[in-house]
């Protein structure tokens, strides 16, 4: 076939379609296109997301070389790029500090930018310049290792959506603020921050995902909040701050989310939870939340054992319950309070929705045991309910089995799995 | 049909159907749960109750023509049915993109016109990755695509990767050096000078390509400087003026990426540099005057290749510095103008040739 006779297949296509199929090629596959023919010349420049990273250049093991290439690709981008840019993304290792993002900035401030990701490397963290702020039509922003310091005249994001702070420098009074003036705001992740205590005060917020060593966080205006996952680490002087803390940890942070659907804590979340008088009856009751998953929890706790009581307790639509243990089985093996579970725990209360039920890196302490044995007599729909035992337990195991084995079951078609490794 | 029409079609069930008329006029009835799944033809049935029959089919766009028809309402037939997973409909897109890419592309269209934005989405994607990783010259042959941009224009944008560019930078000058000098012979300019005038300036092509800040600005430097040579020799003007336009132009020629063809020839003083800031980049399409050499690359002379693969490497380990003190000589040069040529060495000084012994 004569290629000059034959037919232009994809040039004539509508622009629309020519950049749907170039957001999806690499940036610089994408820019390529420009010399193909004189139609396509341009018809990258109007693309609306721009998305860099370290595949945008040449590799090589010049370190230098890489970050000169990577910053010259990107200014020449923006620069023969015509119209709105939506979305900027740049991940990368290599650039940390440097003027050229500074100028990319206040070039895309300019153009409407919407959502900016933004991936720095290690290194010396790159200062946030103002220009950011003027960013009015933003809905999505994510940094990752920056210095961020709103000017005292900033107002806030008003069509910030989602908001994205990974190990980013900013003052808990900043964080505040900026979360309360941004009405609009959905999504919440913070990250890796030092010793926060946070009030989060954020009407629209649906998901909130918080990880780091967080002294104290209150939820105070959360209404709608339908998801969250939160791993808090523990450093001494939390835990000091903590011994001397007073008001009810659960009810701060739990007290007003009455549209929670999953809850997913990790590594000192009960913890943190238990801490603090405990103020009797829940005020609220968790009518839709359907899937919880506590991490760590340690059943030589009571005050822990508690908590996930507290919780699933007042969880009547519960469908799905996820618990890693993590006790420290020389304590747990005392077991303290046993009779706890005969004599002061809830017996009226049914999980008429629970289905499965997953408790892994089990010990085979009797608190332990005698949570199981809690649910399987509580749980008349209950399905699956698996166990693994913890990979240090083995001579246990067998025990484990035979009390199990024992155990009333509330549901006919429960099935038990116990999960060897 | 499929097997799912034939278990309808009952007597006591009565299945609808619509009629569509593709742009060649032929009309075709389609089950209705099928048509209706594509956008646009269920609002022409709802909002303009056109497709009960025959005579008021609908007319699809011009872009779906009756096989594209066929394949989007295979696709849309298995997509209506609600029941399926998403493997199963993942699977089924994954057979179903697999044709020859004028189809792919044809479809695409169709799918657009119809509004049906899954298919666009699935067709988009697969000529995205049809796309991904291909070089320009496979990417034109596999849509037929003119290759109708000069060399110039396609340095405009930004750079590209090719392999060895400095290797085809290098065969492309030097082709375009060897047709020069053919058509010189022809001209039957004053020899001597012309020598001259040949030798030293591929020897300019060489530290111009390797000197200052970049190859391109390298080649358009000394492509400037090449056209003015040839005009000086012809109009025998070693005027001063003459001299200081060669020095603007390098100086702009060092300050941006490229310069179209027409700079070096015309002489301006001005170079009509289209676009950024500083590059060095290695990876560069390359330019081409308007001569179009794209087959001379295999010539070179395997010495001289190697000479200059030396130099590159020389002249590229001392590009990475003293970039300011270079603009300074170029500057400061500008006033002790003779009428011979002089290029921006990579060792950061200026050398003149004078004579045809240097190198």
């Amino acid at each position: 076939m004569d290629d000059v006779l034959a037919p232009d297949l994809i040039s004539d296509l509508p622009q629309s379609i020519i950049e749907t199929i170039l957001t999806r090629l690499p940036i610089r596959d994408a820019v390529r296109t420009s010399i193909l023919s004189s139609k396509w010349r341009y018809k990258w420049a109007t693309l609306t997301q721009l998305v860099f990273d370290e595949k945008c250049v040449i590799s090589s093991n010049d370190r230098c070389k890489v970050e000169d290439s990577l910053v010259k690709f990107i200014t020449r981008t923006l620069f023969l790029h015509q119209g709105p840019i939506h979305k900027f993304q740049l991940t990368t290792t290599h650039l940390q500090c440097c003027p050229d993002i500074d100028q990319w900035l206040l070039f895309l401030s300019r153009n409407d930018i919407k959502e900016l990701v933004l991936e720095l490397g290690e290194g010396e963290w790159f200062r946030v310049p103002s220009c950011l702020f003027n960013c009015k039509k933003l809905t999505r922003l994510d940094l990752f290792r920056c210095e961020f310091d709103p000017p005292p005249s900033f107002k806030g994001f008003l069509c910030l959506k989602s908001l994205n702070l990974h190990q980013v420098l900013v003052s808990p009074e900043a964080i505040e603020s900026l979360i309360s003036s941004c009405p609009l705001l959905e999504s919440l992740a913070l990250s890796y921050f030092d010793s926060l205590a946070l009030t989060i005060r954020a009407p629209n917020l649906k998901y909130l995902c918080l990880e780091g060593e967080f002294k104290d966080i209150c939820l105070e205006n959360t209404p709608l909040l339908v998801a969250m996952s939160v791993a808090m680490y523990m450093t001494d002087d939390i835990a000091e701050h903590f011994e001397q803390s007073s008001g009810c940890n659960f009810n701060r942070f739990l007290g007003s989310v009455p549209r929670l659907e999953r809850l997913i804590g990790h590594i000192y979340f009960t913890k943190y939870l238990s801490i603090g008088d405990d103020l009797g009856r829940l005020p609220v009751t968790y009518v839709h939340l359907k899937v919880v998953e506590l991490n760590q929890v340690s059943f030589e706790d009571m005050k822990e054992i508690l908590v996930v009581l507290r919780l699933i307790t007042n969880s009547p639509n519960l469908r799905e319950l996820q618990i890693s243990g993590s006790s420290n089985t020389l304590a747990a093996i005392d077991a303290p309070d046993l009779d706890f579970w005969d004599d002061q725990c809830p017996s009226d209360c049914t999980f008429k929705q629970l289905k499965l039920v997953k408790m892994t890196d089990m010990s085979g302490v009797p608190h332990e045991m005698e949570f199981i044995k809690f649910l399987l007599a509580n749980s008349p729909a209950l399905e699956t309910m698996s166990i693994s035992p913890c990979v240090y337990v083995m001579d246990g195991r067998l025990n484990m089995l035979i009390e199990l084995l024992r155990f009333r079951r509330a549901s006919a078609q429960a099935e038990i799995l116990f999960i060897q490794d | 049909m499929s097997e799912v029409d034939m278990a309808v079609i009952k007597p006591e069930m009565m299945k609808s159907y619509i009629w569509l008329q593709t742009a060649d006029g032929s009309i075709q009835q389609v089950e209705q749960e099928v048509a209706m799944f594509c956008p646009m033809i269920c609002h022409e049935v709802i909002q303009k109750g056109m497709g009960s029959s025959k005579n008021y089919a609908i007319s699809l766009p011009q872009r779906v023509n009756p096989a594209m028809l066929s394949l989007i309402l295979d696709y849309c037939r298995f997509h209506q049915v609600p029941g399926r997973s998403n493997k199963e409909r993942k699977s089924f897109d994954e057979k179903f993109i697999r044709m020859d890419t004028k189809r792919l592309c044809e479809l695409t269209s169709a799918a657009d016109s119809l509004q049906l934005k899954p298919l666009v989405d699935l067709t988009s994607r697969a000529l995205a990755r049809i796309i991904e990783g291909k070089s320009p010259e496979e990417i034109r042959e596999i849509f037929h695509l003119p290759d109708d941009l000069t060399e110039e224009e396609k340095l405009e944008p930004l750079k590209n990767t090719t392999d060895d560019p400095r290797i085809r930078l290098l065969n492309r000058l030097y082709a375009k050096k060897r047709k020069e000098l053919k058509e010189r012979q022809k001209l039957k300019n004053v020899e001597v000078e012309e020598e001259r005038v040949d030798d030293r300036s591929v020897d300019d092509l060489l530290s111009f390509i390797n000197g200052d800040n970049g190859d391109s600005k390298g080649i358009k430097t000394s492509k400037s400087k090449k056209k003015n040579r040839r005009r000086k020799d012809q109009q025998k003007n070693t005027s001063a003026n003459e001299v200081l336009k060669t020095h603007n132009k390098e100086l702009n020629g060092l300050n941006s990426v490229c310069c179209s063809a027409e700079v070096g020839q015309k002489s301006r003083g001005g170079v009509g540099a289209t676009s950024n800031l500083n590059d060095v980049e290695d990876d560069i399409f390359t330019s081409k005057n308007e001569l179009d050499d794209g087959d001379i690359d295999d010539e070179i002379d395997p010495a001289l290749k190697e000479k200059i693969d030396r130099e590159v490497e020389d002249f590229a380990r001392r590009l990475n510095s003293d970039w300011p003190e270079r603009m300074q000589e170029i500057l400061s040069f500008g006033h002790e103008r003779k009428p011979v040529h002089f290029s921006l060495n990579g060792n950061g000084s200026l050398r003149r040739y004078a004579n045809s012994e240097q190198r």
